[in-house]
């Protein structure tokens, strides 16, 4: 053991497992798998951070960043777990909050339940105060108002507050002059501000997204705090920083300021980490799929960007790839990797509704009662028994702890699916595996098709611990002729992360009409935002900024906008450029374009500090060919057809190009090359793999 | 025959297109109440023009589709072109009311018609005498705008100049018009790709059979609920209040039939049609039906032909649910909402374990238009207030919510006051409004508006001030609706429930929304449930008093 290796560690916190990645800066890498502790994340978390220190053969004076990815901010949310929480309002607007945007998820159910407010009736209190649409005050605000309906909020044990006027993004100074008072008067009362967290338009949406931020802040914050003084009390004194939902990093005390940024943390980052590697490896175009035990889900890298989102929604349950429906879930309109989910996981249940149609998912067997095939209580067909039976699988799992029973697979299916709809048992296994490749296919749709982007010019990026099994058929359904396998697949997210930059978001509402702006009217915007980016950036203790400025966009009289870059230096040209550049992506996106008059919302700015130390992925390595063993399994690669004697190879030992049918096998995951295939590793350690007939 | 993964596969395909479509119109519309408050639907046919997939829009649209598609056929059945685009809005000749703009675009692959995608859009504005086009004073169709017969927008690609010129010069509004066509039509091209990917992918013969199965899996899935039902006539009336011009109360009578896996929905018993411009296409009637017999069904049942082939709609000619021209229908919507209310009293009797009592009886129109008097530019608001839900046979009816035959979404407070000359003083619930039972109906919602400008005509549609919304197994009805002009003032006058006026620099409109009907007996009621609503303002001391003189505030029952 030797103590001058520095290092940095990733940890992403997930249902099952916490996993967690060591990089030393000579860029050795350790792992770790440890079981989750969802009651006190952190306990599993430092219990890794401990292992991999060992393994890693590191000081814990050696570390110099932790970098996080967690859970507690959704999990607070899923199970209604936040902290006692008020909201102040203008008066006349108390409900706002809970008459939300009145939609149903579903039609022709009389039986819905609309989720319950996160803040209660009883602690939304109204104040008097008005601005105006034009930003000028109609009614000064009432401080006495104010502080009264506050004692009385703490006094029911209100510990956390939302603080959302009307027409408070044209002028914050009522909201502003609330902060003050209240931080006066109510010093431990943790305050958020609606124009901190989201300086724009829309009641319900401001004040969802600040009601978010109040409910998770005080337990976000204290998870934080117990982390990081476990990480003291092992010698670490390095920065602990958290992903966001947009796949950047951020210090602490962000997170626990604005914990509403940093709900979506792992997953964002996970795709983060695929842009990252995607840039090393010199492919623009990726789509991202990520496939576990309950979910698949899909997001996009195209021409080196991550698709986001400014605005989701937080639900209970299985999210649809349903763009269009939004209602049952919690609001949050904060830049958002942009990912697709799915119900459709290798745990998902095969059954037939009331009419007959073959369904898989979205309930899922998880890890209890699990698949039929783990002989451990379960007996609905799931996607692993379909894939068991049909050889892709081993009939060892993970390191052969776990022996697979084959004929409880069988039986579950003929069971469930195959006699009922008078099919051969491993006709209806294949039929499973479809609808399942299906139904992934569609959130890989819903990220690329639906939005005007062919697939076709896209490699997919799989990783998670069942996506290897079904990528490159579901490549093949949608066109696309390279599939990506990644170093780690397993614990790619936790090393994804420490490949991330510093980022922080910044919104400056600018309503008018395009064709009036000219450079004169943005200097003073941008100067201010940048200002105060270098200060956020600064407070980070991160380093020389790149600074990323757009405008909102869209027709007169449209609702929805589209984010436009900026150029570097606004000239004379600057509002037919951005028309132009406007008119571009709303093509792109809805396929034809209108000779109306564009205006504009918002001026945005997204800065990132990019890190020397960050996770280089152009700079790993394969290890060398191990050897191993060479073995075959008879699998049924297709409807009906007799099985294939197929080649299993240990992953680490493929050194040149396989041609499928193969499969390739490590400890957490098997890698299925169907025919018409053929893989090999790559410099980076990935295995690429390519359809014959594709672009070589 | 396809075989059931297929199938399977393209059932979940088209249900992802119409989804892909609403947020298409969604994204790309102009007027608040297409992009807002999601006035709109989006529907895809087969050939022959029977539905094969709609979006979770505006279900009151749904039903419509069918007679619009016959119209659209018998105009122009033997002469379309790839890229032609289709329009109408005539309630007479397939349409609802005048702001409806329904547009067809056939969808060819290799020369072959393989359905057609269909979007309609509520425009704000098709001309006649009252901004919005939707006043309930009306008393003739010739008053309420442009009537458009099924007419091609666009001929093999080429746009009808005339036909643009024409709507431009009729309505008040002509940008916001041709902004939410060309989102109708960017929706329907979009559909018409997706589709012909479809074919592309598993042949044309391939996907027409799979059309074919589609539509018989909707059937035989209906079919199986309805044998369930037990054989019968049930029947049950409800009323509007009146038709804003001086008319008794309105009966509309629904009498089901439920023969082995059959539905009969016979309107025969509703009142005459009226003056007013409340008066109902059969196809409207059509619509809220299906929706009414749909909520009872199972959750798998799709939205296509075959469920409502198993259904029948029949009203008498020259009645409010089935009037001839030149009858007003330009608030038809309303009676929809009644002719739902009033299959879901006669469901219930059907299905007990599902009755649900009546909610806030659709939604409240609040339409304020003008010129601005400095730049003469028209403004036209058109603002609808939803909702509450009657109490359920084992949980509370739902407050801030959209009338079940929708699905709507509002309009935010700081869009309207960006947009128009208007604050809006309280959006919020109205306490006490809800029916008294064991599970109380949820609340109404108050919506009150200061009118900044000069002046401008005011017209409002609302209902059940005086017939209130329903309980059902011993619930109690809900609170009445009110339209209070200038409230707490010197000048304060409450309005009837439907009215068009003018109005002044700083006028107040307040509406205060009934809340839903109550289900089963107040008494039964737990205490808890009774101090959580007053810790939560939502019900009075002396409301509890009235209704539940039992309860104790010591925490007894």
């Amino acid at each position: 053991m030797t103590v001058s290796h520095h290092a940095r560690v990733g940890v992403d916190i997930g249902g099952t497992f916490t996993d967690l990645v060591l990089l030393r800066a000579d860029g050795e890498t350790a792992f770790a798998k440890v079981s989750s502790t969802p009651e006190a994340p952190e306990r599993a978390v430092l219990e890794g951070v401990g292992a991999l220190l060992s393994a890693g053969g590191v000081a814990p004076a050696a570390i110099d960043e932790v970098v996080h990815g967690t859970t507690v901010g959704s999990n607070t949310l899923l199970q209604r777990k936040g902290a006692e929480t008020g909201l102040v309002t203008t008066k006349g607007f108390r409900d706002v909050l809970e008459i939300g945007r009145l939609r149903t998820p579903d039609m022709f159910d009389l039986g819905w339940d609309k989720p319950e407010p996160l803040i209660r009736r009883r602690h939304r209190r109204e104040v008097t105060e008005r601005i105006g649409a034009d930003g000028t005050v109609i009614t000064p605000l009432d401080e006495a108002e104010l502080l009264r309906e506050v004692t009385a909020l703490r006094a029911e044990g209100v510990r956390s507050l939302a603080v959302c006027f009307l027409n408070s993004y044209l002028a914050p100074t009522h909201e502003r002059r609330a902060g003050v008072l209240l931080a006066e008067h109510f010093p431990d009362l943790a305050v958020s501000l609606s124009i901190d967290v989201l300086a724009e338009a829309r009641e319900y949406e401001r004040t969802s997204t600040v009601a978010v931020n109040a409910y998770v802040r005080p337990v976000l914050a204290d998870y934080l705090a117990r982390l990081e003084a476990g990480l003291q009390d092992l010698g670490i004194r390095a920065p602990l920083r958290v992903a966001n939902s947009n796949g950047g990093l951020s210090a602490v005390a962000t997170a626990r300021a604005k914990p509403v940024f940093f709900i979506s943390s792992g997953r964002a980052a996970g795709v983060a980490g695929a842009g990252h590697l995607g840039r090393a490896a010199g492919r623009r175009n990726l789509i991202v799929f990520d496939m576990g035990g309950t979910t698949a889900s899909a997001s996009l890298v195209h021409e080196g960007e991550l698709s986001r989102l400014q605005e989701y929604e937080f639900r209970a349950g299985i999210s649809t790839p349903s763009r269009f429906i939004k209602a049952g879930g919690f609001l949050m309109r904060v830049p958002t990797v942009d990912v697709a989910e799915v119900g459709s996981g290798a745990g998902s249940i095969a059954h037939l509704d009331a009419g007959g149609l073959l369904k898989v998912g979205p309930v899922s067997a998880g890890a209890a009662p699990g698949p039929a095939c783990y002989g451990i209580g379960g007996t609905e067909p799931t996607v692993t028994d379909a894939n068991l039976l049909l050889g892709y699988l081993p009939t060892r799992l993970a390191g052969g702890e776990l022996a697979l029973d084959v004929e409880a697979a069988a039986g579950a299916l003929a069971r469930a699916v195959a006699g009922p709809l008078c099919m051969e048992t491993r006709a209806a296994a294949a039929g499973v595996r479809r609808i399942v490749n299906d139904n992934m296919g569609r959130v890989i749709r819903a990220v690329t098709v639906e939005r005007g982007v062919d697939p076709r010019d896209f490699s997919l990026l799989a990783f998670g611990g069942s996506g290897p099994v079904h990528a490159c058929d579901l490549a093949d359904d949608i066109g696309i002729t390279e599939v990506i396998f990644p170093p780690m697949p397993g614990v790619f997210t936790a090393a994804g992360m420490l490949a991330g930059d510093v980022e922080r978001y910044f919104i400056h509402a600018l309503p008018g009409p395009l064709a009036e702006l000219d450079a004169e009217r943005l200097r003073g915007p941008i100067a201010d935002l940048r200002a105060e980016a270098e200060a956020a950036l600064a407070e980070e203790g991160a380093g020389t900024a790149s600074l990323e400025f757009q405008l909102d966009l869209r027709f007169m009289g449209q609702d929805s906008q589209l984010p436009v870059s900026l150029p570097d230096v606004p000239g004379a040209d600057i509002a037919a450029l951005m028309r132009e550049r406007f008119l571009d992506a709303y093509r792109r996106t809805y396929r034809y374009a209108s000779a109306d008059a564009v205006e504009m919302v918002n001026l945005r700015l997204v800065a990132r500090a990019e890190r020397a130390t960050r996770l280089d992925f152009a700079a790993i390595r394969g290890a060398a060919g191990e050897g191993g063993a060479r073995t075959t399994r008879s699998v049924h690669l297709a409807d009906g057809a007799a099985p294939s004697e197929v080649p299993v190879i240990a992953r680490a030992a493929l050194t040149g190009e396989v041609r499928g049918p193969a499969i390739l096998e490590s400890a957490d995951c098997t890698i299925v090359i169907p025919p018409g295939w053929r893989a090999a590793p790559d410099e980076f350690a990935n295995i690429v793999a390519r359809a014959d007939g594709g672009p070589s | 025959m396809t075989d059931p993964v297929t199938f399977a596969i393209l059932k979940n395909a088209l249900d992802a297109i119409v989804d892909d479509m609403a947020y298409t119109v969604m994204r790309t519309a102009r007027s608040p109440i297409v992009r807002d408050v999601l006035d709109y639907s989006c529907t895809l046919c087969d050939a022959k023009g029977r539905i094969l997939a709609q979006a979770k829009t505006v279900a009151l649209h749904l039903g419509a589709v069918p007679d619009a598609m016959a119209a659209v056929m018998d105009a122009y059945g033997h002469d379309l072109q790839p890229e032609d685009v289709v329009i109408l809005n005539d309630p007479y000749q397939g349409g609802m009311h005048l702001p409806d703009i329904f547009m067809f675009k056939p969808i060819f692959h290799e020369d072959r018609l393989l359905g057609f995608a269909v979007v309609i859009a509520h425009h704000c504005d098709m001309g006649g005498r009252v901004p919005g086009s939707n006043a309930a004073d009306s008393t003739e169709i010739y008053q309420e705008g442009l009537r458009i017969p099924p007419l091609k927008l666009y001929s093999a690609g080429t746009p009808d100049e005339a036909l643009f010129g024409f709507l431009r010069c009729n309505v008040r509004v002509p940008d916001l018009v041709r902004g939410d066509l060309d989102a109708q039509l960017a929706t329907c091209v979009m559909g018409e790709d997706e589709i012909v990917k479809l074919a592309t992918r598993h042949g044309t013969d391939a996907l027409e059979a799979f059309f074919d199965a589609l539509i018989d899996y909707g059937e035989s899935l209906t079919r199986k609920c309805l044998t369930a039902w037990p054989d019968g006539v049930y029947a049950f009336t409800d009323y509007i209040d009146d038709d804003g011009l001086g008319s008794d109360s309105i009966a509309i009578r629904c009498a089901l039939t439920v023969a082995g896996d059959h539905v009969t929905a016979d309107f025969t018993g509703s009142a005459a049609q009226v003056k007013g411009a409340i008066n109902c296409t059969l196809s409207y009637v059509t619509s809220a039906t299906y929706m009414a017999v749909r909520c009872a069904l199972d959750h798998e049942v799709p939205n296509n032909e075959g469920v409502y082939r198993c259904i029948t709609v029949t009203a008498p000619e020259g009645s409010i649910v089935n009037p001839l021209p030149p009858a007003a229908v330009a608030a038809r919507a309303l009676t929809g909402y009644r002719v739902a209310d009033a299959v879901l009293g006669a469901v219930a009797q059907i299905v007990p374990e599902r009755a649900v009592a009546a909610g806030e009886g659709g939604n409240t129109v609040v339409c304020i238009g003008g010129w601005d008097s400095e730049t003469r530019e028209p403004f036209i608001m058109v603002d609808m207030i939803n909702g509450a839900w009657g109490g359920r046979p084992d949980k509370d009816g739902i407050e801030g919510i959209t009338n079940p035959t929708q699905n709507m979404s509002n309009m935010p407070v700081e869009t309207l006051e960006y947009r128009y000359p208007i604050r809006v003083e309280e959006y919020a619930f109205r306490p006490d409004s809800c029916g008294a039972g064991r599970w109380r109906g949820g609340l109404g919602l108050i919506r009150q508006y200061r009118f900044l400008g000069d002046e401008a005509t005011l017209q409002l549609r609302a209902d059940r001030a005086r017939h209130l919304p329903w309980g059902v197994d011993g619930g109690e009805s809900a609170a009445p609706a009110r339209n209070i002009l200038n409230p707490g003032t010197a000048e304060e006058t409450e309005l009837p429930s439907k009215i068009t006026r003018q109005i002044h620099a700083g006028d107040v409109i307040r509406h205060e929304q009934p809340g839903g009907g109550g289900h089963g007996d107040p008494a039964a009621r737990d205490g808890t449930l009774i101090r959580r609503d007053l810790a939560d303002d939502k019900v009075s001391e002396a409301w509890v008093g009235r209704w539940y003189p039992g309860h104790r505030a010591d925490g007894g029952n």
